[in-house]
Formats: C-alpha cells, sequence, structure tokens
C-alpha cells in the first residue's frame, strides 16, 4: 500500500456551488511557456469553441468573466434548460448526440438581451483565480468530473450524500422512501467510525435535503468547528463542508458575504473561503499529512463547458416527463455537464492530471456518486449499502502516492485584507 | 512553511460585494421550504412533550426520559454564528 494511503485518516469534501470547469479552469489550456502549452494534459479551452447565439451570430468563449455582476439573472440550470444546454435545442428522442452547443440559446431565455446572453461563454484567466488555479495545477485535477445528473442543486448534492438522488431530477422536497439506501454519514457513524457536514452558519445552514437534518442533527457542525476540529486534531474520519450561501450580518454587525461561488455572488469570497479550508489543513502537519481533501462543485450552473457529458450506469429510478420537463422520461443513464474537482494531499504529485473524455484510452469518468464510494470504499473497506451508480464508480484514493512532498514544495496561501 | 517562493497572494474580495438586499435566488427559497419541513419534526416532538403531565412522572426512569426529550428541544446543536 502506498505510504500516501497508509497514511490516509481523513477524507475532506469541500461542495462548492454553479461553476463549470471551462468557466473556471479551462483558462489553464491557454498559458503559454516558453512558446509551448504550460499545461498540455488539462483538458480546457482553445479559445475557438462556440455557441450560436438565438441570431444566428457565432460567440466564440472570452476571457472576459467577472468576479460578480455579470451572471445576474441567475443561468437556467433546471432540467429542460440543460437538456437546452447539452443538445442545442434538438427535441428528445433516441440517437440525439449531445453537442454543447445550446448555452448561449438558453442564457437568452433569461436575459432577454442578446449580447448579454453571450456573457455564458466567459472564463476566467488563471490569474483571476490564484487559489482554484493554484491547487489545480500543484496537485490532482479531474478532467472527466461531471455533475451526476444534468439539473440543479438539490438533486445533485444528494448524490454527494447518498450516492443516488432517489429519482429526483429539481429542488423539490422530497423524502427518501427506500429506507435500505442510507447517506455516508449514517453508514460510517453506524459502523463505529466518525462523519460530519459542516455548514458556515445558523444564517447559512446546509443544503442538506430534509432527511438528514430532521433525523440526524447530531452529525451537522458549523465551520467555525470545523476550523477548531483542525487545530485540536477532532476532525472526524470524513467531513462534508458546505460554503456560505447567503449574504448576512456578521456578529457585531458585520458583513458575511455569501462564499458559495453561485452566480451572482462574488467569485473571490469563494477563493479565500476555499484557501481557509486548505489552510486550516495545510497549517497542522499532522492533519495535512493524513488527510485528502476534495474541492468539486455540485453542477456547471449553466454555464459553458466543451465537453459533452457521458451516459452512465442507470441508478434504478427514472423522472417522469413531468418532473424533466422535456416530454421524455429519464432514466438517469447521463450525466450532467463537466464541473471543477480537484484532490489535494502532499502525497499526490505536482500536476497531475486524471484523463477523461479526450483520451479514450485512459479515460477515467468521476460523477458525485464516486465521494461515498469512495469514502466507504475506504473507511468500510467495502459496504454493501452501495447505491447501483455507487457500485460503478471510479474512487480516487490510488492518486495517494508513496512519496511526501517537501514542505517548501508545497504553497501557502496569504489573504490580503480589504 | 510559507516562503516567498511557495506563498500565493489572495486578493481582498472587491468592495461592495456584501448586498444582503439581492433578491433570493431559487436555490436559497427551496432551502427555505426545507427547513421549514425540517421544524415541523420539532413542532411534533414538543407538542408530544408538553403532553406529558410531570406529575404523572414517578420514577427516576420516567424522569430522565422526559428530562432527555425536553433537553434536546431546548439545547440544540447547533453552534454559534461564525465570526469573519
Amino acid at each position: 500500500m502506498p505510504a500516501g494511503l497508509d497514511n490516509l485518516k481523513h477524507i475532506v469534501v469541500l461542495m462548492m456551488e454553479n461553476r463549470s470547469f471551462d468557466h473556471m479552469l479551462g483558462g489553464l489550456s491557454l498559458v503559454i511557456e516558453n512558446g509551448q502549452k504550460k499545461y498540455p494534459n488539462i483538458n480546457g479551452l482553445t479559445g475557438n469553441e462556440s455557441n450560436p447565439d438565438t441570431q444566428g451570430a457565432i460567440v466564440r468563449v472570452q476571457p472576459n468573466a467577472k468576479f460578480q455582476g455579470q451572471l445576474d439573472p441567475d443561468p437556467d440550470h433546471h432540467f429542460p434548460g440543460v437538456d437546452l444546454q447539452i443538445f442545442g435545442g434538438a427535441p428528445p428522442g433516441p440517437g440525439r448526440v449531445p453537442n454543447m452547443q445550446g448555452f448561449v440559446k438558453d442564457y437568452f431565455t433569461q436575459t432577454n438581451d442578446v449580447n448579454r446572453s453571450h456573457n455564458i461563454m466567459y472564463y476566467f484567466t488563471p490569474d483571476k483565480l490564484p487559489v482554484l488555479s493554484t491547487l489545480a495545477t500543484q496537485f490532482a485535477l479531474f478532467n472527466g468530473w461531471f455533475s451526476s445528473i444534468p439539473g440543479p442543486t438539490i438533486c445533485n448534492r444528494a448524490f454527494a450524500h447518498y450516492g443516488t438522488s432517489f429519482g429526483q431530477v429539481g429542488m423539490d422536497l422530497f423524502y427518501i422512501l427506500d429506507t435500505a439506501i442510507l447517506s455516508t454519514y449514517e453508514r460510517i457513524i453506524q459502523a463505529g467510525h466518525t462523519a460530519k457536514i459542516y455548514y458556515y452558519d445558523q444564517q447559512s445552514s446546509t443544503m442538506e435535503i430534509v432527511n438528514l437534518l430532521k433525523n440526524q442533527p447530531q452529525i451537522f457542525g458549523s465551520y467555525q468547528q470545523f476550523i477548531a476540529d483542525c487545530a485540536s486534531n477532532q476532525l472526524p474520519e470524513y467531513s462534508f463542508i458546505e460554503p456560505c450561501y447567503n449574504d448576512h450580518p456578521g456578529p457585531g454587525g458585520g458583513e458575511i458575504l455569501a462564499s458559495d461561488q453561485h452566480p451572482d455572488h462574488n467569485i473571490q469570497e469563494g477563493e479565500r473561503f476555499i484557501a481557509n479550508i486548505y489552510t486550516a489543513i495545510r497549517t497542522n502537519p499532522a492533519l495535512w499529512s493524513s488527510t485528502l481533501l476534495l474541492i468539486v462543485y455540485d453542477e456547471h450552473g449553466g454555464i459553458y463547458d466543451h465537453v459533452p457529458p457521458p451516459a452512465c450506469t442507470p441508478d434504478g429510478y427514472f423522472a417522469n416527463p413531468a418532473d424533466t420537463g422535456t416530454g421524455e422520461t429519464f432514466n438517469f443513464d447521463r450525466l450532467g455537464v463537466r464541473v471543477p474537482a480537484i484532490a489535494v494531499s502532499p502525497y499526490i504529485a505536482k500536476g497531475t492530471v486524471i484523463p477523461g473524455p479526450e483520451d479514450p484510452a485512459n479515460c477515467r469518468i468521476f460523477e458525485h456518486a464516486c465521494i461515498p464510494a469512495t469514502v466507504t470504499n475506504f473507511f468500510l473497506k467495502g459496504d454493501a449499502k452501495q447505491t447501483p451508480r455507487e457500485k460503478q464508480a471510479n474512487t480516487f484514493l490510488d492518486l495517494l502516492s508513496d512519496q511526501l512532498r517537501p514542505d517548501a514544495d508545497i504553497p501557502f496561501f496569504k489573504l490580503g485584507g480589504s | 512553511m510559507a516562503t516567498p517562493a511557495n506563498a500565493i497572494l489572495v486578493p481582498a474580495t472587491q468592495r461592495g460585494s456584501y448586498n444582503p438586499n439581492r433578491p433570493a435566488g431559487l436555490l436559497l427559497r427551496s432551502q427555505t421550504l426545507h427547513i421549514r419541513e425540517a421544524l415541523l419534526k420539532h413542532l411534533e416532538e414538543l407538542a408530544a412533550v408538553l403532553a406529558i403531565d410531570p406529575k404523572s412522572l414517578k420514577t427516576e426512569g420516567e424522569v430522565s426520559a422526559y428530562i432527555h426529550r425536553a433537553t434536546a428541544i431546548l439545547h440544540t446543536h447547533a453552534a454559534k454564528p461564525a465570526r469573519k
């Protein structure tokens, strides 16, 4: 067993909100150094990717993404809208080929403004996102991590917690009727291990579906507690972290900004939040050498990505036409749009890129069911309660090597003051 | 530890980003429905505990069970608000 795996005691997952891979990290492929691509293995943008707008004009990707104020109204990311984004408006039916040509058209349905609909093609240059870009290039970046469903937040987060959304493709309340399927946290705790969901604070709370919040309040903690648990070596074996989801007053009249990066929240605040999570682990040597941190986004938020989502193993549920809004039943047999995903550990080689669909011979597809699959495979040494999607899921602990990287080789973040 | 070579500066968030008056999106509005649903459990439990007449509790076991249920409602797990 590699030393990195042998020393692993904690898995921490930070799930951010609603940004696509190309929007956040696609610009890494355009970085040139000494006349050559600096990151040739990253499947980002060439600069020639495009979508037609509603007037028939070709809209190319542009490095014009702003931290805030550009994606208001919130881009559509519900099932019918994502269907349009992926299939370019081809009517549902057999034989459709995903072409990623409907993003601008779909954003026009929100903006009713042709020029503003082009914003959906904008991406960040790496210098704008020093935290995410640094972590992506210093540790392991997944070229093929997709949201679990071509739909919105709640059902995608359910896959991260349960390995299924129990047939849901939307934001509605739902109750878990299949009691044979337990959350990752329940499985871990029932086996005598430790797990926690850390939400930011009481004003932000959790996006977990009702069931856990209603029935297992003991598995929840705050961000403040996460920081304290890191410092005191009290971190559970498995931690899931939720960012701050809204702007609200802080103690003593301060300002707490949303850090989830959901449009139209400020991207920079999310960068600082990611840096703080990393730093809390990084600055405790015992924790740093025994923890794998996964930073992943729940879904793409309606923002452009150029990689068509692949087909996947159905999870045994289906969503009715009335729920999908497309006139077609959905059998959970296709993944959602690609999202940023980065694995961080001192045992991960610098510049690791896990190949995705661009490299068919070595392709490894990941989605949110890979989280419970990886966590329960490791801590429970095999788990009979895994869902069909978990059973088929790739796991990611093989990224941990035998080599502990020297401290001087690993970045620190210095947060600038206001 | 941090050296000039491995330190990455993270800029402060732009001034003026804070806007608690921003209209709440669908995600946040959905969250309120979910939270309300979770609250109902506490309402049911509160009603159940209040329906017990404390004078009917005779044994230490009965008293401790009552106090346990009441304390679980009064002392939630929730932590204090985070400080920035």
